[in-house]
């Protein structure tokens, strides 16, 4: 598999993250990976079910059994 | 890790076909997919991890049986692309019933790309030597099913699921375009 290309870029820093978040060529167990994985976590625990119109969610989740917890 | 060893040591004792054990999990995947059409998604999730336990243990059972082929694979690789669909399926059935027609198309893209991940793989390496870029493969598919389950957060799984699907398509794309495109200008040289 192909790393990621190592000579100077013209893109900026944010837009060479994007890119390597979308073009992903990163094995698993790299901290890219695991960055992701954080991101899609934080993702679908903390947006609030009805900014997606979620259908059948109920409840605030895992965020809420956190803060309801550490209350 | 002890229970899976014993499961797959009866199954060796008992010298079941590892391609019955492909298939018994596809079937379960079946019961997993009617939970979810039910909207009963814990149950669901609890009946996922059986079903990706026989699917975690087929090849470790064709090995000690010393049945390994390439049908073996070629079963295995057919089988889950049953799995994978009937899951979008009863998410399909469960949002269709609630008169949920944004939901069933964001599933139904879900599934369309998730399918063309495996193809489009599948395909290129028959054309390059390896194409496994792209982030959204089987096992985190699976895993993001079961969190959306026991959390019951589907709807923001199937939103990572459709956009890292067609991400994932496309890296494929792209990168057999690229090798190609490579390995011409290399001939030509």
């Amino acid at each position: 598999m192909k790393k990621p290309e190592s000579s100077p870029s013209p893109l900026t820093l944010p837009a060479r993250a994007i890119w390597h978040a979308l073009y992903w060529t990163y094995e698993r167990a790299t901290w890219q990976y695991d960055l992701m994985v954080i991101a899609i976590l934080a993702f679908v625990w903390l947006t609030p079910p009805s900014w997606l119109g979620d259908p059948t969610a109920a409840g605030s989740g895992p965020i809420g059994w956190l803060i309801h917890l550490f209350r | 890790m002890f229970p899976l060893q014993a499961i797959i040591t009866l199954c060796v004792k008992f010298r079941i076909h590892p391609n019955v054990l492909t298939f018994i999990g596809v079937l379960i995947n079946f019961a997993a997919a009617w939970c979810l059409a039910l909207g009963h998604f814990v149950l669901g999730g609890f009946v996922m991890i059986v079903a990706n336990i026989f699917d975690f243990i087929d090849g470790k059972v064709a090995r000690e049986l010393q049945m390994e082929s390439a049908f073996g694979g070629f079963w295995d690789s057919v089988m889950d692309r049953f799995s994978d669909i009937s899951l979008f399926i009863g998410l399909i059935y469960l949002y269709s019933t609630l008169g949920r027609t944004d939901y069933v198309m964001i599933s139904a893209v879900a599934m369309m790309f998730a399918i063309l991940t495996s193809y489009t793989r599948a395909r290129a390496e028959s054309l390059v030597e390896k194409c496994k870029v792209g982030f959204m493969e089987r096992p985190e598919r699976i895993v993001l099913f079961m969190i959306g389950a026991f959390t019951n957060r589907m709807a923001a799984v199937l939103w990572v699921i459709g956009i890292l699907s067609i991400a994932t398509v496309f890296d494929r794309i792209y990168y057999t375009w690229r090798e190609l495109g490579h390995t011409k200008s290399r001939a030509a040289a």
